[in-house]
């Protein structure tokens, strides 16, 4: 939106990625609006991935059950919790993946961290980037998938108001390419 | 005749499960590596290996990496590799042509496109 902060853009845009990416799944989701906690009960697993460059860094993180993650699994049902830390590593891992595609189309390349995740009773998140963090939550069957975007750029940075024609020739996800 | 057989390079272990589920349903046979280190293992230990499917990003050894160890290594013309990544990025995909890949699908794949890629670059299943 015009007037939007550059924070709020990126979060758009990549609550738009994963938004994206569960309809690919074929998971009927439907996006919730301000911050969540996810309850505490049960196993949960978390994934996290990063992106950086010089002008700009930040963190997505995915959280939800292991029951959750077990619905999203395109192998289910015969996975293992290991079959669960993986997918959801690889979730947000598309995620980010989808993100730093559309932000090369702003003329901004970030390199990616390999994603790594955590499976836990109890598990709570924290971060050092918490005034910047941004909750992008789904509803997916009755369960919640949260999602928390960290981001913390340099003075200056500044993204462009629209997608540069000369960047925008990414290829898309399920795309391919023989040379 | 034995059937073709493709490798899978990919860290995450759901992504080679998916990857090796589609081919072996359409009659190849798989071997899988958790990154462009085991990859190069696989290549070495495996002469029957007819094509490379291969994520960019990994621990160890990425992607390009990968195929330039490889090519290095091939007395004759090496095996072909397409990658398969999240990455979209054109300067990215210029890099692996430079480095002799054969083709670049962004996860997540869509079957047909994986398989045709496929039976273009490896031939039929045998």
């Amino acid at each position: 939106m015009p007037g939007d902060s550059d924070e709020t853009r990126l979060a758009a845009m990549i609550a738009q990625c994963v938004a994206e990416l569960l309809t690919e799944l074929k998971v009927p989701a439907e996006r919730l609006t301000g911050a969540r906690q996810p309850p505490l009960v049960g196993e949960s697993i978390a994934a996290f991935c990063g992106f950086g460059n010089n002008e700009l860094r930040g963190s997505f993180t995915l959280l939800g059950s292991s029951k959750l993650f077990s619905r999203l699994h395109p192998m289910a049902p015969s996975v293992t919790p290991r079959d669960l830390t993986d997918w959801a590593c690889e979730l947000a891992n598309q995620s980010v993946g989808r993100f730093r595609n559309r932000m090369f189309t702003y003329g901004v390349r970030l390199a990616p961290s390999l994603p790594q995740s955590a499976l836990a009773e109890q598990l709570l998140l924290s971060s050092s980037f918490q005034p910047n963090r941004t909750p992008i939550s789904f509803s997916i069957e009755g369960m919640v998938l949260e999602g928390w975007f960290d981001v913390e750029m340099q003075p200056g940075f500044q993204l462009a108001k629209n997608p540069s024609e000369e960047e925008a020739i990414v290829l898309n996800e399920g795309g391919m390419l023989i040379f | 005749m034995s059937k073709k057989t493709i490798l899978i390079v990919d860290d995450s272990l759901t992504v080679r499960q998916q990857v090796a589920v589609t081919l072996k349903s359409a009659g190849y046979q798989t071997v899988e590596a958790r990154d462009g280190k085991e990859g190069v293992e696989a290549v070495r230990a495996h002469a029957e290996i007819a094509m490379v499917l291969c994520d960019l990003s990994m621990p160890c050894m990425n992607g390009l990496e990968f195929i330039e160890t490889i090519k290095g290594d091939a007395a004759g013309p090496p095996v072909p590799v397409v990658m398969l990544t999240t990455d979209g990025a054109p300067d990215l995909i210029a890099r692996a042509k430079r480095a002799g890949a054969k083709g670049w699908i962004v996860k997540p794949f869509q079957t047909e496109l994986l398989l045709a890629a496929v039976r273009r670059i490896a031939g039929d299943p045998g």
